[in-house]
């Protein structure tokens, strides 16, 4: 498929689709860094419309709409008719004759904006659904992992994604877009919060290179990059880990740990991080640390994608 | 002149058409005649191995035991008349409506309110009604089961949710026992599914959906085995306490259903079309068949359907195309007695909502002997042991042969001067399965949209007309 009319999931991009995203972003990096703006989106309403508590996914999405000349709209769960018992369908066809173009939308059920879509006359954007993907976030990692590998190439690289895989649409859609680039992605964490990956992996085709381990130690050796993953409290009270520190001191990004993988290793974060719990404030902070570079990121990957769906035919209104 | 719906079929006179009939393990080529409700004549054809098989199929009318007609409570859903014209409409002539409506049947008053609905609708369809087992289906206290017996409850059911209370299903099977009642479990354990989603396995995983074990299943599948050895022993003479298990949708439950029917316990169970057919891979937008998916599962990812249709979501979840086949074994070997549609019709506003919080269930009836026979043609299953899963099988788990009362009342046979209870098939007739060709008022199917063979053209219940093609009206 080509671009458009929606991003809903990475897994549906080939990696000459990534390159084509991953290359623009490049130019608005340009744009950004010479505080300049784009005027693709002028007269279009990018609208938010978030299910779920986020800051920088959608502060970056409407500072990318505004870069690229877009009018913003957000709208918030708790600040809508959502909370009388609006459905999602009244609530996207409302918005949609408000004057939205493009939807922007988080949603803590998976397969949200799918249902979205479908009745959706403009462009959606998935900012995330449960446990599902996180496209633009899997855009600016491998953005971002470009960036600052040597050689500017993910092909053959070791890349690590430790902690709570389950419930991660970030490590989901990482799984799609970092072996489609060659990438050598190990999952490590707590069995528990493991399962079903092993599956995915022996079930992906072999030209993709997926391995999942509850050993952290084999995970990191020779790593070139690492990323860590948010672990929630609401993982110990549904009984799937024990306490906190156990996880912490099991599972912990330290600078000990940090030194089985290669040197010069990457770290990474999407954020929001519990320093001291997955990883040490010392590594969260510390000069391979390009959790930064990721937000900065964020917002030239998200001009990209917003400019080629809007480029792209709407799906106008479907039958 | 077109006969009406709820009349006598007076004469009706079927040629060249392919005969099953479970109840004289007969099956071939023959012609039938009808007359004044009663079967005239079966003309068996001698063998002649030459001609193709007729298209035109005729089989007893089929039996359901398990549907959701949502009256009283949503009729919006679906109504009790509304349901039984789907029923006819699939070919069915018999349907046990489940008792989890709104208020639940768990009074002889209740249960006299539905039969009397029944009663009253048009078609000749005949109706027959689990009550709940326990007080509101809240699984605390036994519901009246002797008076709702006396009220014509075809047997006890909590089903929508299992009976979490052990104590309270071991009681209901002795109790129901001496009612000479079968109690109907719904096995799930609820601990392992609390905000699952989807069968748990690989399309659950990449779907980001909660996964719902298969052990859910077969533990609740093995602790209902170990109350119903009990009870069994412990059972007075004369008292015959029976299991019968809805839904079951995994290779281990069935297993565990095999070795306890070998030991001799009187357990049995039923399978849904949907778990015969279609598999967890249609949530990512998989549209094959679960037995052509079985072969090559990763294929799937290559969709043909959007994911997340919520017309996919039931309890218990679509499972591994491998489950399917294994269902289909256990309908060969007699582990299984019974294809029950699970019939779950849903509004559309309960429907089209995030997938994890769309309302459970698929509108079956219609489609049941479509689905069946698509599984026979593709052999998995003989014709007559399909036929008998739809006919005999059912009506033998409500009411067992070796009393074989209502066997005889609900599946009368292809046989002269029984009374007509049949449908009429034809097999390369395709239809298309789409709002406007269900009769139920609920639409949800994930098969919407698809073209099916095996159309009815006619189903006669109780001598009387109770759906008629509308191209042959």
């Amino acid at each position: 498929m080509s671009w458009g009319p929606h991003l809903l999931d990475v897994a549906d991009l080939t990696p000459r689709e990534l390159g084509t995203v991953l290359d623009l972003a490049e130019e608005m990096r340009g744009v950004l860094d010479a505080r300049g703006r784009r005027t693709s989106l002028q007269g279009r309403t990018v609208t938010t419309l978030f299910y779920e508590a986020s800051t920088r996914t959608r502060v970056s999405f409407e500072t990318a709409a505004r870069r690229l000349g877009a009018d913003v709209a957000s709208v918030s769960a708790t600040a809508s008719s959502v909370t009388k018992g609006e459905s999602l369908l009244d609530t996207v066809r409302t918005l949609e004759a408000l004057g939205a173009n493009l939807l922007v939308m988080r949603h803590a059920r998976s397969g949200a904006p799918y249902l979205a879509a479908t009745v959706f006359g403009g462009h959606v954007v998935n900012a995330g659904d449960g446990r599902h993907a996180h496209p633009s976030q899997a855009l600016l990692d491998l953005f971002t992992l470009r960036q600052h590998l040597p050689g500017r190439s993910l092909d053959g690289r070791k890349v690590v994604i430790v902690g709570d895989i389950l419930h991660s649409r970030v490590a989901r859609s990482n799984i799609w877009s970092l072996t489609a680039c060659g990438v050598d992605l190990w999952l490590c964490g707590p069995a528990t919060l493991l399962r079903g990956f092993d599956a995915w992996a022996r079930a992906l085709p072999a030209d993709r290179r997926l391995t999942v381990t509850s050993d952290l130690a084999s995970a990191l050796r020779e790593a070139d990059a690492v990323m860590a993953l948010r672990l929630q409290q609401e993982r110990m009270s549904a009984g799937l880990l024990p306490a906190l520190a156990e996880y912490s001191a099991r599972y912990g990004l330290t600078a000990a740990r940090l030194a089985l993988a290669r040197p010069g290793v990457l770290v990474l974060h999407p954020g929001p991080m519990n320093e001291g719990v997955e990883i040490a404030p010392d590594v969260a902070a510390g000069p391979a640390s390009l959790v930064t570079a990721q937000v900065a990121n964020g917002v030239a990957v998200r001009m990209a994608v917003l400019e080629l769906l809007a480029g792209s035919p709407a799906a106008g209104t479907p039958a | 002149m077109s006969p009406r719906l709820g009349e006598t079929c007076q004469r009706l006179e079927i040629e060249d058409a392919w005969i099953v009939d479970p109840g004289s393990t007969r099956e071939g080529r023959g012609s039938l005649l009808v007359e004044g409700g009663r079967i005239g004549e079966v003309r068996w054809a001698r063998r002649r191995a030459t001609r193709a098989t007729p298209d035109l199929l005729v089989l007893p009318g089929m039996v359901d035991i398990h549907a959701h007609l949502r009256q009283p409570g949503n009729e919006d859903a679906e109504t009790i008349a509304s349901g039984l014209a789907a029923a006819a409409h699939g070919g069915f002539t018999t349907v046990c409506a489940m008792a989890n409506t709104d208020p639940p049947l768990d009074h002889a008053a209740s249960l006299r309110d539905v039969q009397r609905l029944a009663g009253e609708a048009p078609t000749p369809v005949r109706m027959l009604a689990y009550a709940t087992i326990s007080e509101g289906r809240a699984g605390t206290v036994l519901a009246r089961l002797g008076e709702l017996s006396d009220a014509g409850a075809v047997g006890f059911s909590d089903d929508g949710a299992p009976v979490d209370d052990g104590t309270l299903l071991r009681s209901a099977l002795a109790y129901a026992g001496a009612l000479d009642r079968p109690v109907m479990e719904h096995p799930e354990l609820r601990t392992l599914t609390q905000g699952a989603e989807a069968n748990e396995g690989l399309p659950a995983t990449i779907l980001g959906l909660q996964g719902w074990p298969r052990s859910a299943e077969s533990t609740a599948v093995a602790r209902a085995l170990g109350l119903l050895d009990e009870a069994v022993r412990a059972a007075p003479p004369g008292d015959r306490p029976r299991l019968h298990l809805a839904h079951v949708s995994t290779a281990e439950a069935l297993d565990l259903i095999r070795i306890a029917r070998q030991a001799g316990l009187p357990v049995t169970c039923e399978v849904t079309p949907h778990h015969l057919a279609l598999h967890d891979g249609w949530l990512g937008g998989d549209r094959r068949w679960a037995w052509d998916a079985a072969a090559d599962p990763w294929a799937g990812a290559a969709a043909e359907a959007a994911p997340y249709d919520p017309a996919t979501r039931v309890n218990p979840p679509l499972r591994a195309p491998t489950d399917a086949l294994a269902l289909w074994s256990g309908l060969a070997d007699g582990t299984i007695q019974a294809i029950a549609t699970d019939h779950a019709p849903h509004r559309a506003v309960d429907k089209h909502v995030e997938y994890g919080q769309a309302a459970t269930g698929i509108s079956g009836l219609e489609t049941a002997l479509a689905v069946a026979l698509e599984g026979v043609a593709a052999g998995l299953a003989d014709l007559a042991t399909v036929v008998r899963a739809l006919t005999l099988g059912p009506a033998a788990v409500i009411d067992p042969p070796e009393r074989a009362t209502a066997s005889h009342e609900l599946v009368p046979g292809l046989v002269t001067g029984a009374v007509a209870d049949l449908v009429v098939v034809d097999r390369r007739a395709a239809w298309t399965v789409d709002a406007d060709s269900l009769v139920s008022r609920g639409k949800n199917t994930p098969l919407l949209g698809r073209s099916l063979p095996a159309r009815v053209l006619l189903t006669v219940a109780q001598g009387r007309f109770a759906y008629l093609d509308p191209d042959l009206a």
